[in-house]
């Protein structure tokens, strides 16, 4: 069964990617894509293989990141978004934004992915010494409860910085942080994609030690992984995926806290196969709910965020009772 | 000559208090030394630090004559295996992906499972007679098959240090001895060096050919393991008072408590 489990996930992703683009308001048909200057063609290559390739590496990037912080804080609960990473990245990005940061650094990240990972860094800085006030390892409990506190206080910051803003401003801000996948050309899938490659080849090289940090940090230690230097490069890479993620899309709840559950169901806990299949099954996920987003209420479109984000509140909960039990 | 192992003036303070103190004793190659004590006496925090998982606030421990400190993570690993007390309550992992972790200090992060390691895993297995249980989760073992699958783990670590906490305490008897027996052959028949923590007098009289015992952080007594058989050392170092069978006639010595020290 378990073999066969990544194939299928492949599968699945490769289908979404190739469907997607031809569901929608506008029907779009073979001619159309290949001859050029139509409308069909236009829609198709301008709107929609862009924005279902941006969503793959959206929904990638974050499975991943989650998989990286349920294997580091040993939590089936945690991940960017619930631990208020996301919301970090988001105030680097609102502030971004408001005040109009312009530059780039390595002409690869964009001032406003720059702010945002900026954030993100501030978030994860917080929970990282949080737990090691505390003697390292946080209980559940904590580890949620640090995470609230810490999303309360950057979306307060948040709300701080929209209030004393333009009109203008405070609109853009207000539909970027609902979280969509909107884009046009192929811009923001080369902004995305460094991130997307960064966390991917560093969960991919560090997946033995995601494996040990699983087993808990004393038997990581006794094994020879060097824990505090690994968590950091792990923190710091999570950290930059979501900061240029959040950048692009804004905030996504909820993908990078179940696609890895679902993952490990389908392929097991071993973090080299969980690296491919949170890839893929996270890439195929999101474009399959952005594809939802955008035809469910057609003509009109939902920010893909919010679509996740309920279904994800449904899931947690469920993760939550299935755990008392 | 340089002992294996050796601690000098070990101290170690956790939060405003003294957990250990003035520690200094070295540990022979190939030796079984067990750490004995009460409760609290500091007996896992010794562990802990000797191995490298702890630093100490003050003295050092050398390896082969080379302070710890400044040995890499993995050339430790290369050299003591663990046996933690818990931690392994919910291992997502079947028993062989498990064992398998532990070749860790030996790869690099692009190498994989080579003929090396299936020979070194199938080795350990055989010795636990865990082959059976490969595929099985490590969370659904039961407690003596979850001890000996710590022990494979740490033989396929392929070091010359085994250092074990309380191994047999939620053991029953049958698991008790198979996993004492085991420990004993890797001791004697590999020349693998034992450090092994417990509470439990009697497995260190049965196993070990050193022991040392702990209290209130200090090292009470540091001698050969029938210096252990006195009634009246060892109402000093548990505040019990015990019998003791041993000497003439007696194949396995063994104590007993009788009753609180009055």
């Amino acid at each position: 069964m378990k073999r066969f489990a990544l194939p299928a996930v492949l599968l699945f992703s490769l289908l979404c990617v190739a469907v997607a683009p031809f569901v929608g308001m506008h029907s779009v048909s073979w001619e159309d894509i290949l001859r050029s200057g139509g409308n069909g063609g236009r829609i198709f290559w301008e709107l929609r293989l862009p924005r279902v390739l941006l969503g793959w590496i959206t929904g990638a990037t974050l499975s991943l990141c989650g998989m990286v912080f349920q294997a580091l804080f040993r939590n089936d609960l945690a991940s960017p978004d619930m631990l208020g990473v996301s919301t970090g990245a988001a105030f680097g990005a609102v502030l971004s934004i408001r005040f109009g940061f312009s530059f780039t650094v390595f002409g690869l990240f964009s001032a406003l992915s720059t702010s945002a990972f900026l954030g993100a860094m501030l978030a994860t800085a917080v929970i990282y010494a949080a737990g090691t006030l505390r003697g390292g390892g946080m209980s559940e409990g904590t580890l949620l409860l640090a995470g609230i506190a810490i999303s309360f206080l950057f979306g307060s910051l948040n709300m701080i910085v929209q209030y004393g803003g333009g009109y203008v401003d405070t609109f853009r801000i207000m539909r970027w942080s609902m979280g969509g996948i909107q884009t046009v050309g192929f811009d923001s899938v080369r902004a995305a994609l460094p991130g997307l490659l960064l966390i991917f080849c560093t969960a991919r090289l560090c997946s033995r030690e995601l494996n040990l940090f699983v087993c808990g940090e004393e038997l990581a230690l006794s094994r020879g992984v060097p824990a505090e230097r690994m968590r950091r490069l792990l923190f710091l890479a999570v950290s930059l995926a979501v900061g240029v993620n959040v950048a692009l899309c804004g905030p996504i709840g909820f993908v990078g806290l179940m696609v890895p559950h679902i993952c490990r169901s389908l392929v097991g806990s071993d973090h080299s196969r969980l690296c491919g299949a949170s890839l893929l099954f996270g890439g195929g996920f999101l474009v399959l709910c952005d594809t939802a987003a955008r035809t469910l209420w057609a003509p009109a479109e939902i920010p893909v965020g919010a679509l996740t984000s309920s279904i994800g509140s449904f899931f947690f909960l469920w993760l939550l009772l299935r755990k008392r039990r | 000559m340089t002992p294996l192992l050796e601690a000098r003036a070990l101290g170690l303070v956790l939060g405003g208090a003294r957990i250990l103190h003035g520690i200094s004793f070295s540990v022979r190659r190939g030796g079984f030394l067990a750490i004995v004590g009460p409760n609290g006496a500091g007996k896992t925090s010794l562990l802990k630090c000797l191995g490298g998982l702890r630093r100490p606030s003050s003295g050092t421990v050398l390896l082969e004559g080379r302070p710890m400190e400044g040995l890499s993570r993995r050339r430790i690993a290369r050299r003591i295996a663990w046996i933690p007390q818990s931690g392994t309550d919910s291992l997502p992992f079947t028993v062989r992906e498990f064992l398998l972790l532990s070749r860790y200090p030996w790869k690099s992060a692009f190498s994989g499972e080579s003929v090396d390691d299936r020979e070194i895993l199938a080795n350990a297995f055989r010795l636990t007679e865990l082959e059976g249980l490969q595929d099985r989760p490590v969370h659904l073992l039961s407690g003596g098959e979850r001890q000996k699958a710590l022990l494979a783990a740490a033989l396929v670590q392929t070091t010359d240090m085994l250092f074990l906490d309380e191994p047999t305490s939620f053991l029953d008897y049958r698991c008790q001895v198979e996993m004492t027996a085991l420990v004993e052959r890797v001791n004697r028949e590999r020349g693998i060096t034992v450090l092994m923590v417990t509470h439990d007098i009697n497995l260190a009289l049965r196993s070990a050919d050193r022991v040392l015992a702990l209290k209130g952080g200090g090292v009470l007594r540091d001698g050969a393991t029938d210096d252990f058989l006195d009634a009246g050392l060892l109402r000093e170092i548990f505040d019990t008072e015990f019998h003791s069978f041993g000497g003439d006639g007696v194949r396995v010595p063994y104590v007993a408590p009788r009753g609180l020290v009055l």
